[in-house]
């Protein structure tokens, strides 16, 4: 065998134990699942091969393509609330000051609690008679603005993606303060011999040298929100009417409140490919954007 | 050599693999006993036999606490027997049930509530008939109430007995509030209305709701609403698909009619985002005039409010719609759970199994039930002193009314969705007519 060889199989058994674990638990589940999506079953009694009609009904189903859409927001709220807020937060924290990491721990603290502690908190601050949300406002004088946050449709999906950009910071603010302590400090004397301060630099030198990074949290952003489903589930189980459905409650509900296993495991292939098709696009628009 | 050892090493595996799956084996059948024990036991009358029961009285309200006292009391009357109790939330008792149908896993006694839940279990013969245990005591059986296991008889066999009463419409009301406003308990739709009226103007609101978890509107109020509009015999019909359907001009006036209470702001705010448990509280604490509530509500009040706040409680029936083809007096529910028997279940195994089913539903046991403030489907005389007087009254009320379906017992699991769902939808602004196609629908599409 030649170095380079031994080399290759080297790596290749290094790699092995996660590759095989990782395509026992996540590749096969989902190929079954997109295989258990060509069958009718209840759960009881035997499952009918039923062709391409669970993934035909998901397409032509509406409340798919509400939850799609819900999810959307949510993605939407992730990428341009939750990233936006995190970078602002890792600049302004970026010394390591007693301030800094206090704010630092306060906004990461949600992540440590448990996420149906996190909704239950929510959701006694949506409610509509004893809320906190609504007391404040009637407090001062926006009496008109106080509602049923989670209950009307016009502004439930909002109301829920507040609690989740809120939860989800944390993450993301740490990555960008470690992007951003490790930029080489030469380049940042450069930057500012050169005269580029402030925003300047913000957007000359400290975004593009962190380009990557950002690329990253994206599509963790994206793989994240579409995979969204436990504080939305517990706020509001998709209600009421489905208003505040999401592509994950909507399978959950599928599966485990009708039974009909064969059409949840449809709708979660179509998860799948719609994360695929989001990701892609993402960063096809991202790299043109960096060149 | 190489293939001698090839070989070798695969018989070596085989057999570990066939050791793993005896041992796993005698995990689920005799577990813990030793083989030698198992000669001496039936010597003394009888062989160790494992027995699992799932259940889902895992609270700690009264009845919950008592049926398991009997569970654990079958356990020392019988020392031979290795008894596997699991109390189950009731939120997640279908699903995990239907998850261990789905695997063939299912325990050899188990909850299982009547209607189409149990229909699903007898159809793919997953349990089997205890009507031997019925035939072999007259008495016990004479003390049902009439019609009592019907809803259990299939082709002539009776596969189950009811534990429970269920009556999921009372109509809840508190006493103080109607005498200060001069107001009667309403048995009309105008009256309804009327009370509405004037408890908004009073800043009281009129009906209490939890609609988060959608089943309740439907449970608590709907179904017995549509059923004074349309009758019992429409809606089974309806169900069945056989000459009466959802989008009939009946239905959706029905569907009408609770847009209409809606639509006349009886329920308080936000309703749909509140849990039940949240509006029963509302309720008890003077917040709300009425409330629509099953049985449950009882047994949860008297182990959380306080007694002068129970006092203030009267209850009552749904009034009458304009021109109602169904009954006036009518509460939905009906017997609710009982105990079925795996169709696997054989031998000793099965004898026990029956045992244990009759324990749990005895006449002592149903006289037990009763004294926790649970109604039963069983003539049972019970200490007075030992319920409370909201209990005594509700049940009284019970015996004089006749049961017509809940809804969701009754339909599939899908239609019961559409039903849950479009309800919220019409608390939103929705349009009765497409509600009505919906239910049609998901109704039709999953009975064929």
């Amino acid at each position: 065998m030649t170095n380079a060889g031994r080399l290759r199989a080297f790596i290749f058994a290094c790699l092995a134990p996660t590759l095989i674990v990782y395509g026992l638990f996540a590749v096969v589940p989902i190929a079954w699942s997109a295989y258990y999506g060509f069958f009718d079953w209840s759960g009881i009694g035997d499952p009918k091969f039923a062709g391409w009609a669970n993934y035909a009904a998901v397409v032509q189903e509406p409340l798919f393509w509400r939850a799609l859409k819900n999810n959307i927001i949510i993605v939407g709220a992730s990428i341009f609330g939750q990233l936006p807020i995190a970078l602002l937060l890792a600049i302004l924290l970026n010394r390591n000051s007693w301030f800094g990491r206090a704010i630092r721990s306060a906004v990461f603290m949600p992540m440590v609690l448990s996420t149906v502690v996190v909704a239950l908190i929510w959701k006694y601050i949506y409610h509509p008679q004893i809320g906190v949300l609504n007391y404040v406002l009637k407090a001062i004088g926006l009496e008109s603005w106080a509602m049923p946050w989670l209950s009307d449709p016009a502004i439930n999906m909002y109301a829920v993606s507040i609690p989740v950009i809120w939860a989800n910071i944390g993450p993301y603010l740490i990555i960008f303060i470690s992007a951003i302590q490790n930029l080489p400090s030469e380049v940042d004397e450069a930057a500012r011999l050169d005269g580029a301060t402030g925003a300047k630099k913000l957007v000359l030198v400290t975004l593009p040298m962190i380009w990557n990074t950002i690329k990253v949290t994206v599509i963790m952003c994206i793989a994240g929100s579409l995979k969204a489903f436990d504080l939305v589930f517990v706020m509001t189980h998709g209600g009421p009417a489905h208003t505040t459905e999401l592509l994950a409650t909507y399978m959950y509900n599928s599966t485990f409140a009708v039974y009909r296993y064969g059409y949840g495991s449809a709708i979660s292939t179509m998860i799948v490919l719609v994360s695929a098709v989001l990701i892609l696009l993402s960063q096809l628009l991202m790299t043109r954007k960096s060149q | 050599m190489t293939k001698r050892l090839k070989g070798f090493v695969s018989l070596v595996l085989l057999g570990a693999l066939l050791a793993g799956c005896g041992s796993s084996g005698s995990n689920g059948g005799e577990a813990s006993a030793p083989a030698g024990s198992s000669d001496s036991a039936s010597a003394e009358g009888g062989e160790r036999v494992s027995l699992s029961i799932w259940h889902n009285y895992s609270g700690d309200d009264l009845r919950a606490q008592t049926v398991r006292r009997l569970i654990s009391e079958f356990q020392e009357e019988h020392p031979e027997v290795l008894l596997d109790s699991q109390p189950i939330p009731t939120d997640s008792y279908r699903q995990r049930i239907q998850t261990v149908a789905a695997a063939r896993e299912l325990p050899d006694v188990f909850l299982s509530y009547s209607g189409s839940f149990t229909d699903e279990f007898q159809k793919a013969g997953l349990i089997q008939p205890i009507t031997e245990l019925l035939d072999g005591n007259q008495e016990w059986t004479d003390g049902f109430l009439p019609g009592a296991y019907d809803i259990f008889t299939y082709d002539g066999e009776v596969y189950s007995v009811p534990v429970a009463m269920s009556a999921t419409s009372f109509l809840f009301y508190n006493k103080e509030l109607f005498e200060q406003n001069g107001l009667a308990v309403p048995k009309t739709w105008d009256e309804l209305l009327a009370a509405i009226e004037a408890f908004k103007a009073k800043g009281v609101t009129p009906i209490a709701m939890g609609n988060q978890a959608p089943w309740v509107a439907q449970s608590t109020m709907f179904g017995v609403m549509a059923d004074r509009l349309t009758g019992t015999e429409w809606f089974m019909n309806a169900k069945d698909g056989s000459g009466a359907s959802f989008t009939d001009p009946i239905f959706v006036e029905a569907l009408g009619y609770f847009k209409q209470l809606s639509d006349a702001g009886a329920f308080q705010e936000g309703a749909n985002s509140l849990d039940n448990t949240q509006a029963e509280q509302y309720f008890i604490q003077g917040n709300a005039a009425m409330i629509m509530n099953g049985a449950w509500s009882i047994s949860n009040w008297a182990a959380s409010a306080s007694e002068e706040a129970l006092q203030k409680v009267g209850v009552a029936v749904f009034p009458t719609l304009p021109n109602g083809k169904g009954e006036a007096n009518t509460i939905t529910g009906g017997p609710g759970g009982g105990f079925v028997l795996n169709a696997e279940a054989e031998g000793r195994k099965r004898e026990l199994a029956m045992e244990l089913i009759y324990k749990l539903s005895s006449a002592e046991a149903q006289k037990a039930v009763a004294e926790s403030n649970s109604m039963v489907m069983y003539d049972v005389d019970i200490d007075a002193s030992k319920v409370t007087p909201l209990f005594n009254d509700a049940f009284g009320l019970v015996k004089t009314l006749s049961f017509s379906p809940v809804y969701d017992l009754y339909l599939s699991a899908a239609g019961g969705e559409a039903v849950n769902n479009g309800l919220q939808e019409l608390m939103l602004g929705g349009d009765p007519a497409a509600v009505a196609e919906k239910i049609q629908a998901a109704q039709a599409g999953s009975a064929q």
